[in-house]
């Protein structure tokens, strides 16, 4: 995503909850800070509904973290 | 914090000359005059009376202690008397009292200041000096590598850059006297004010060592100047950059070259002083390609062109006396050049012939039928050079038949002339026109001993919204 | 140990890595869908494409061939030159 960015192509990065604090950590260590969504764990054992219902919840941030 | 009024001496508990004048400054802390005694070591010596700790250091390296013990005499809050070491009738002039440690020897050296114990120096300088240093801090993630954070950041040149570290930074500004804080030049296109401090970061960045800072920050100035029009010539379309030459007795201090690919890679100080001066333009100025830097093909000296004239060996004198330097002082010259025109001739014996070529050959500087618009730094290497030396051409001689040679037909340079479209206005055809403005042709002498080669570096535009070369003279 | 430079320029913007600019709107763009292949990712990602694509967005997908290394040179060259944003998904 880093290469992305400094290429001019902006991103957002989508993850679990779980991710939140790591992906802070790695922010501070890389010294950059992507646009990231964070979405309710878990993940995993939800079933197709659920994760479909996970997207549109997630939606409106991410059209926020993209397109401003 | 400023020395305390009256005597203050520095010493240290393993010092024997320490030791020895002991009684001397208990003596004198008994006296009229005001006695303060910094210990570099132990708080509790010498014994008998009031100490204060320099265990950390600060005091001793505010005031650059190299000796101890030191003694100073301090008068409203100026140092006007200093001593180094045990010298019984200096110390009683510097005291004012007579008859001090009579059992003591006459004299007796010091010794040397805790401050320069291996590994003290660069520590305190980083401890106590980075705190000296006004630019922003940039502090890096624990995982970025520094090179690839500083090109994320814009403050390379396509090449990799030196980190700028507080240490590295510190000893660049020990390569000048000149305040870190004082103002070098108005950068341009942002004009930014460039202190001597932000001109050493660049510079370490570029690569450079300390000892190269004075011709750098010279080169900024030049180039700063209105005359230079450093502005223009990175705005413009045409190719040409800053190229830096160099004369006096600092490019053989710092181990320039002016000999063998004198014009190109391989020499450091070659390499690095003109790549600083271009960092300093894109960091400092805000100067960049794509940005204001507009040039449509540049050249591969836009990263960095600097060389030294060779003066052992030239026929003529050094550029910077020609253009008004005293001799023997150190100079640059800042050049709106760009690349490097290649001219063979193997086999001209005479300076007639020799200068033939090069007239040949400079009226193609940028066009040939172009004239009075282009510069250009014609670079005579020794093999060539000889050839004016054996025949007792000046390079003021060499410059009339130049200029002779270069009084063009305006019916030959004409627009539509030859069948090209490009050339000077139609009303000129019955004119002479000559290739350079007057002062638009300078001649320089370097390069390596074997090789019948010179070149001609095409310059810039002169005039109102062209360049003018600049020759400043280094303190 | 974190480094500490000294910055060499004017200091007249910041001195972070900034982020690329973001986008004026959906409508008409087209956007990367990049999973990172971790289980139900691609469940999540279809019904974002649709969210997409109903808000006027073009939409392309890609896939990361392993989770644990970033995505290859050529895959990020791709995405760079087909897509104008990316959405990467889904880490847990």
């Amino acid at each position: 995503m880093t290469e992305l960015e400094a290429g001019g192509t902006p991103g957002v990065y989508i993850a679990s909850s779980e991710f939140a604090e790591a992906a802070r950590a790695q922010g501070q260590a890389l010294g950059f800070h992507p646009a990231s969504v964070f979405v309710a764990h878990p993940i995993q054992d939800r079933t197709d509904q659920e994760v479909r219902a996970l997207a549109e919840a997630a939606f409106a941030e991410v059209v926020q973290a993209l397109a401003g | 914090m400023p020395l305390p009024e009256g005597l203050v001496a520095f010493v240290r508990s393993d010092c024997p000359t320490c030791v020895l004048v002991a009684p001397v400054l208990r003596e004198l802390a008994g006296g009229d005059v005001p006695l303060t005694v910094f210990s570099q070591d132990d708080a509790g010596f010498p014994e008998g009376m009031e100490v204060l700790d320099d265990g950390d250091l600060r005091q001793s390296w505010e005031n650059t202690i190299e000796i101890v013990p030191t003694l100073f005499r301090v008068e409203r809050g100026r140092v006007v008397e200093v001593l180094q070491g045990w010298r019984r009738p200096d110390w009683e002039r510097l005291s004012g009292v007579t008859g001090l440690g009579p059992g003591l020897p006459e004299f007796r050296p010091g010794c040397g200041s805790r401050t320069l114990d291996p590994g003290f120096p660069e520590r305190l300088a980083t401890l106590y000096g980075g705190e000296r240093l006004a630019s922003r801090r940039v502090r890096l993630g624990e995982s970025e590598d520094p090179f690839e954070a500083m090109a994320g950041r814009g403050w390379t040149d396509g090449l990799p850059v030196v980190p700028p570290t507080p240490e590295r930074v510190l000893r660049m500004l020990e390569g000048t006297p000149r305040d870190p804080a004082e103002e070098v030049a108005v950068v341009p296109p942002d004009l930014v004010p460039a202190t001597v401090e932000k001109v050493a970061v660049n510079a370490v960045l570029a690569g450079c060592r300390p000892e190269y800072l004075p011709v750098v920050l010279a080169a900024v100035e030049a180039a700063c100047t209105d005359a230079f029009n450093m502005h223009g010539l990175l705005a413009t379309t045409w190719h040409s950059g800053p190229v830096v030459v160099v004369n006096g007795p600092v490019a053989a201090r710092i181990g320039m070259n002016w000999g063998g690919n004198a014009l190109g890679q391989g020499n450091r100080p070659n390499s690095t002083i003109g790549r600083a001066l271009q960092l300093v333009v894109r960091n400092v100025g805000g100067g960049r390609p794509g940005g204001v830097d507009r040039a449509t093909q540049g050249s591969p000296g836009k990263l960095g062109f600097c060389f030294a004239e060779d003066e052992p060996g030239s026929p003529w004198e050094p550029l910077a006396v020609e253009r008004g330097v005293a001799p023997g002082r150190s100079a640059v010259t800042l050049f709106a050049g760009a690349g490097v025109q290649p001219v063979v001739d193997q086999l001209s014996r005479t300076p007639e012939s020799l200068a033939r070529t090069f007239a040949a050959c400079l009226r193609t500087v940028a066009h040939p039928k172009q004239a009075l618009v282009w510069d250009a730094l014609l670079v005579v290497s020794p093999e060539h050079g000889r050839v004016f030396r054996e025949a007792g051409w000046s390079k003021a001689r060499l410059r009339q038949e130049l200029d002779d040679l270069l009084r063009l037909a305006g019916s030959e340079m004409v627009r539509g002339a030859a069948g090209i479209a490009e050339g000077m206005p139609l009303e000129m055809a019955e004119a002479e026109i000559p290739k350079f403005r007057p002062g638009g042709l300078l001649i320089v002498h370097a390069g390596g001993t074997a090789g019948l080669f010179s070149t001609i570096i095409c310059g810039w535009v002169s005039g109102a919204m062209g360049s003018e070369p600049v020759t400043r003279e280094m303190n | 140990m974190t480094i500490e430079l000294i910055d060499p320029t004017s200091e007249r913007v910041p001195a972070g890595r900034s982020v690329a600019p973001r986008l004026a709107g959906l409508r008409g763009r087209r956007i990367a869908l990049l999973d990172i292949s971790k289980p139900r990712g691609d469940v999540f990602l279809d019904r974002i494409a649709e969210l997409l694509q109903a808000d006027g967005a073009a939409v392309l997908r890609f896939r990361k061939p392993t989770f644990a290394k970033p995505a290859p040179s050529d895959l990020r060259h791709e995405i760079a030159v087909k897509c104008e944003g990316v959405i990467e998904a889904l880490a847990d």
